[in-house]
């Protein structure tokens, strides 16, 4: 079983794939927080699911990419990850 | 900017467009004073290509912009995004917003447009994606390839960046794109829009995209910085490439005064023709051709036009072609008006080669000096080319030219607004 994406997988995955500085505590603080609200666009998250499905060598069922939160995004993320475990 | 009335409804009299700021990033110079002294100076900065990649393939001598950090200038989420020939717009953007002084007004996030033009795209950011599908697979192909290599990138980023929702668009037209971008400008200008931000910036100095030149018949192969670009002489083989631009701010007459802005040119006229590929005999008639169509939209005669800045192609038949265009158009002042190619120095940025001429054309007319054409000393043609030292004169009224490799041709008019010549 693979070990769930955290919040600070998340955040560095923004920085590399978007450029984006977030603090992985205040996402996991505040779950109501949009991807906009970090100024992350629908290419960043979109490159953002393509680099977990390479490293975990599986495609991510649901559309991780329609996500609204960070919250939601590694909720939906963890259960597909379980399910193809 | 030459459209009848009854094509353009909306268009509202009298609104006239100025130039209000200036955003340099050349081979010479980042910033429009480095710019400007190396430009003077006639300072030739042709060199080795030096790119990683490039260094192995025929061509030898360019145009590179070797002093810019763009991590320095540019926020990380938009440099990860975009191509280098992007970073180059949006820090020509912001050196040319700051001089003019202008920002968005949140309460009117529509009083400003971008128009930029673009004849390279982002081949670097292209290729490395390209590398990234056949070197492991499409899915390491990153999202951000449907933006970063289309010409369009660099406006849409301007807009993002700065908050710009006034109209917006690209030009696809060859060099003389860079002058045609400120006909778009000032179209936008005459239809209710206060400023746009305007200019053309490129970066064709990367593995694939100088791949794509070495096809072109007028690309100079020539080992020799100081012998490779070199118009209008009798040992005339071709043009040397170059990266960089310039960006401006453009806005409506009036609303620039309101703000206090300082008017440092008025875009008084252009106009553009096309004359196709294979025979650059033909550009003479289509070159003339713009000229006078850019002098009657300026409302200007031959005689009034004190510098021409040459498009300078360095292909015997087409500085023949452009010589003899002057003439046509000009008539006996042709061979009295000073004219003059600073490009020779660091070499043709495409459509950002124009853009750089207007940017000397303004700083030209504002400092009442014809700057020089680096490396050239005999002229072949019956033309006042102004070599070796920096000439001094009273200008009121500035010819700009530009030839594209595809057959675009085009002429700006940038005048002085207030007339102090003796």
């Amino acid at each position: 079983m693979n070990d769930p994406v955290t919040f600070e997988d998340l955040a560095t995955l923004m920085k590399r794939r978007a450029g984006l500085a977030v603090d992985p505590w205040e996402m996991e603080s505040r779950p109501d927080a949009d991807f906009a609200d970090y100024g992350l666009d629908s290419l960043g998250l979109l490159g953002i699911v393509s680099e977990l499905e390479n490293r975990y060598g599986t495609s991510i069922g649901n559309n991780p990419e329609t996500c609204r939160t960070p919250h939601e995004f590694l909720d939906l993320v963890n259960t597909q990850l379980t399910l193809g475990a | 900017m030459r459209e009848p009335e009854q094509q353009e409804p909306q268009a509202r009299a009298g609104r006239r467009a100025v130039v209000t700021g200036l955003g340099v990033i050349a081979p010479n110079g980042v910033g429009t004073d480095a710019f400007w002294k190396a430009v003077q100076q006639g300072t030739t900065v042709l060199g080795p290509v030096t790119r990683e990649g490039c260094t192995e393939l025929p061509l030898r001598v360019a145009g590179q912009v070797n002093d810019f950090d763009p991590a320095g200038l540019i926020e990380s989420r938009f440099l990860v995004q975009t191509d280098r020939f992007t970073h180059f717009a949006m820090a020509a953007a912001d050196l040319a917003l700051s001089d003019a002084g202008l920002a968005t007004d949140p309460q009117d996030p529509f009083a400003i447009g971008v128009v930029t033009a673009a004849g390279s795209g982002g081949g670097e950011f292209g290729q490395g994606e390209l590398q990234q599908l056949w070197g492991q697979g499409p899915h390491f192909v990153g999202p951000y390839q449907s933006i970063a290599w289309f010409y369009a990138a660099s406006t849409g980023q301007i807009s993002i960046r700065g908050g710009f929702q006034g109209p917006c668009g690209v030009l696809a037209n060859d060099e003389a794109g860079g002058l045609d971008a400120f006909a778009q400008a000032c179209r936008s200008i005459r239809r209710g829009t206060d400023a746009v931000v305007v200019g053309a910036t490129e970066a064709p100095l990367a593995p694939y995209s100088v791949v794509c030149q070495l096809g072109y018949p007028e690309l100079s192969l020539a080992q020799d910085p100081q012998r490779a670009y070199l118009p209008f002489t009798e040992d005339a083989c071709g043009f040397s490439p170059a990266e960089g631009g310039a960006m401006f701010v453009v806005e409506e007459e009036a609303a620039a005064l309101r703000r206090g802005a300082r008017i440092r040119a008025v875009v008084a006229g252009h106009a553009a023709t096309f004359t196709g590929t294979g025979d650059w005999g033909r550009s003479r008639q289509g070159l003339a051709r713009a000229i006078q169509a850019a002098l009657a939209e300026a409302g200007c005669s031959a005689a009034d036009v004190d510098v021409v800045f040459a498009d300078a192609l360095g292909v015997p038949a087409a500085d023949q072609a452009e010589a003899l265009a002057i003439a046509d158009a000009l008539g006996p002042h042709a061979a009295d008006v000073p004219v003059t190619a600073p490009k020779t120095g660091f070499g043709r940025a495409y459509s950002g080669a124009s853009s750089l001429d207007a940017a000397a054309a303004v700083l030209a007319l504002e400092h009442g000096v014809v700057p020089p054409t680096p490396n050239i000393t005999e002229v072949r043609h019956d033309l006042d080319l102004v070599t070796g030292h920096p000439r001094q004169l009273r200008l009121r009224t500035a010819l700009v030219l530009s030839r594209g490799l595809m057959g675009c041709n085009a002429a700006l008019v940038l005048q002085r607004a207030v007339d102090d010549r003796p």
